[in-house]
């Protein structure tokens, strides 16, 4: 396990999930992509298919259609597998909260370790978030070490 | 064709099938109609005047369940939105679908989003909600009430 994040943490691929969101988030997590942000400074990568992937970045408010399609996709990739919500949408479901199409937060659906609060959150916040996830990680490798 | 000229055509041709004309703005008119007349006055409109059939929406309203039709004549730069109002006992109206097919799948939303039946529609099934979702429940109704027992609605404070 310790040996698996560690190398996980060398270069964590993403996979980006849109779970019915209005599309701003993903745009802020592509721009995070462009050379003007460029997360690939820590290694990152954006993966085309989640069996590729270490982590799992989700945005929306995870309406009854897509829930489905996000935990067959939380059982195909290969653990350990990170998931990043991003957005206030798939924290708390934000404005949708009552909606009759998003009954449950995403944290109640998959385990979620990080959350990057923001409607969309800057890519500044999404990059400092990210940073936070690898800390944490490596904080705990060290303590299983 | 002018403004003037597609306003009279269509109060000419369709006088006792008109209810009431809302001249709202130079590129904006609602027309309220009978609901047994919007197959003719629609496939007129669509057919020999050439408008463009834009969306239909649906609206739960205090009288009754109200139905947009919204036409555009581009050229001319004007919207006409044809106006039904249906009563809450009787939800049925003829299906536009026959007569054009950008009709089809905003009448599948509305029926089962506002629980409308469209007489006469070649495929009535669900376009957005899921397979679990329980008949006859509709989500847009002003008294449409939580029926899901799992769902959380508190943000977990």
């Amino acid at each position: 396990m310790s040996f698996k994040l560690k190398a996980l943490l060398k270069s964590p691929w993403v996979f980006h999930l849109s779970t019915g969101s209005c599309n701003n988030c993903d745009i802020e997590v592509l721009d995070c992509l462009t050379p003007r942000f460029d997360i690939e400074r820590f290694g990152m990568l954006l993966a085309p298919s989640i069996k590729h992937a270490d982590v799992l970045l989700v945005t929306g408010s995870c309406n009854r259609k897509s829930v489905k399609r996000l935990k067959r996709l939380y059982e195909q990739a290969p653990k350990p597998c990170l998931v990043v919500a991003i957005g206030e949408c798939s924290l708390s479901r934000g404005m949708f909260i009552h909606s009759y199409n998003c009954p449950v937060p995403l944290d109640k659906i998959i385990p979620v370790d990080v959350y990057i609060p923001g409607c969309p959150p800057k890519p500044e916040a999404i990059i400092a978030g990210v940073v936070k996830l690898i800390e944490k990680v490596r904080g705990k490798t060290k303590k299983a070490k | 064709m002018t403004r003037e000229e597609v306003l009279n055509e269509i109060k000419e041709r369709f006088s006792g099938d008109i209810l009431d004309v809302f001249d709202k703005s130079p590129n904006r008119v609602y027309i309220e109609i009978k609901p047994e007349s919007l197959v003719p006055v629609a496939v007129h409109v669509f057919r020999r005047m050439k408008a463009r059939f834009n969306i239909a929406t649906g609206t739960d309203v205090r009288h009754g369940i109200e139905i947009l039709y919204h036409f555009t004549f581009e050229d001319i730069n004007l919207m006409v939105s044809f106006r039904v109002t249906l009563p809450k006992e009787k939800l049925e109206i003829d299906s536009l679908a026959p007569h054009f097919k950008a009709a089809n799948w905003i009448e599948r939303e509305i029926n089962e989003m506002l629980g409308i039946t469209f007489k006469g529609h070649p495929d009535m099934r669900r376009l957005l909600l899921p397979e679990d979702w329980p008949e006859g429940v509709y989500p847009l109704r002003c008294d449409y009430e939580e029926w899901d027992k799992k769902a959380i609605r508190d943000r977990g404070l």
